[in-house]
C-alpha cells in the first residue's frame, strides 16, 4: 500500500511534510487516526483520549511518566487492535496524557515489527507491506 | 449589509448578520452538499443556517434562496468544487501545498478529513467523533491541525 506524506500547515514560510498514515483503531471505525511513522520510537504512543473513545479501561494499566520531544506526559499501556490498509494487528499502545502532538506515534514494537516500510521523502511517498 | 428583509414560504423575515453569528456559535455544521456559507470561520450548508434562524422546514425554501439571503447579509458563500481550486503556485509536497492550505484555517482544532476536504472541525476529538456518528459520516483521517512547530514536529522548544 502507498500513502502520500501528510501536508500540515506551517506557521513560518513552509509547510510540514510528515510521513503519517491513517490507522483504524478498534472501536473508532469512523475516524482513522493519523499516526506518524517514528522510526526512532520504541513504542506506539497515542493520545489518551483514544483509549476512552475506543472503550479501553486503563484503570489497572501500567503507568509511566516519560519525557518526549519537548514535553513530559503520563503514559498507560494496553493492547490495541489496529488496521492499516486492510491489515489488522494487535500491539501494545502507551496512551499519553497530556498529548500535544498533531498525530499519534507508531514505533518499533507496535508497528515496525509488523510491516516492511519504505520512506521515499524525495517524492513524499510511503510504501508499506505487511511482513510475511 | 447587516440586516436583510426577505420573503420565504410566503412569510416575511428580518435577518440580522450578528444574530446569525450568535445563533450558530455553538452549532456544528452538517455535512456539506455543493454549496456552503462561511459563518464564524466554519462552513455550513446554507439551508441549515436559514432553517435554524427561521425555524422553517428545509422543504419550504431552496438552496438558492438561502444563499442569496446569506450573501446579502455579507457572508461568504461558495460552491465546494470551486472552493477547492487554488491559483497559488505549487509548493513542495504530494499535493503541492493544497492540503496544507485547506487545513490552515483550522489550526489548533481537531478535524476529520475525507480526501483533502475537511468534513468537520471542532475543539475536541470527542466532538468530531460525535459529529461523524450523528451524521453517519466516514472519515479518511482524523487529527489535530498543528498550531505551532512543536505540535507538527515534536521537537523541544528552544
Amino acid at each position: 500500500m502507498r500513502f502520500p506524506f501528510k501536508e500540515l500547515p506551517g506557521t513560518l514560510s513552509s509547510d510540514y511534510l510528515r510521513p503519517a498514515v491513517p490507522v483504524i483503531v478498534e472501536g473508532i471505525p469512523r475516524a482513522p487516526q493519523l499516526c506518524l511513522l517514528d522510526t526512532g520510537a520504541l513504542h506506539n504512543r497515542f493520545g489518551a483520549w483514544t483509549a476512552e473513545a475506543a472503550g479501553i479501561d486503563l484503570s489497572d494499566a501500567d503507568e509511566q511518566r516519560v519525557a518526549m520531544g519537548g514535553f513530559v506526559t503520563n503514559a498507560r499501556q494496553a493492547p490495541l487492535g489496529m488496521t492499516l490498509g486492510g491489515f489488522t494487528w494487535e500491539a501494545p499502545v502507551w496512551f499519553c496524557d497530556p498529548w500535544p502532538l498533531a498525530f499519534h506515534l507508531l514505533g518499533q514494537e507496535g508497528f515496525f515489527l509488523w510491516f516492511n516500510v519504505r520512506l521515499r521523502a524525495a517524492v513524499y511517498e510511503i510504501d508499506i507491506t505487511p511482513e510475511t | 449589509m447587516d440586516q436583510v428583509q426577505a420573503r420565504i414560504a410566503q412569510q416575511e423575515y428580518a435577518f440580522d448578520a450578528g444574530e446569525v453569528r450568535r445563533l450558530l456559535r455553538n452549532v456544528m455544521p452538517e455535512p456539506l452538499g455543493d454549496h456552503f456559507v462561511v459563518v464564524g470561520g466554519s462552513r455550513f450548508p446554507p439551508k441549515q443556517v436559514i432553517s435554524l434562524v427561521t425555524g422553517l422546514d428545509r422543504a419550504d425554501f431552496n438552496t438558492h434562496q438561502a444563499r442569496r439571503i446569506l450573501s446579502r447579509l455579507g457572508f461568504t458563500v461558495g460552491r465546494r468544487s470551486h472552493a477547492s481550486a487554488t491559483a497559488s503556485p505549487r509548493r513542495p509536497g504530494p499535493h503541492g501545498g493544497r492540503e496544507a492550505d485547506l487545513l490552515r484555517p483550522f489550526a489548533g482544532r481537531w478535524v476529520a478529513q475525507r480526501g483533502l476536504e475537511v468534513l468537520v472541525a471542532a475543539d475536541t476529538p470527542q466532538a468530531v467523533l460525535q459529529w461523524l456518528e450523528s451524521n453517519n459520516q466516514q472519515a479518511d483521517a482524523m487529527f489535530r491541525v498543528p498550531s505551532d512547530e512543536n505540535e507538527a514536529t515534536g521537537v523541544a522548544p528552544a
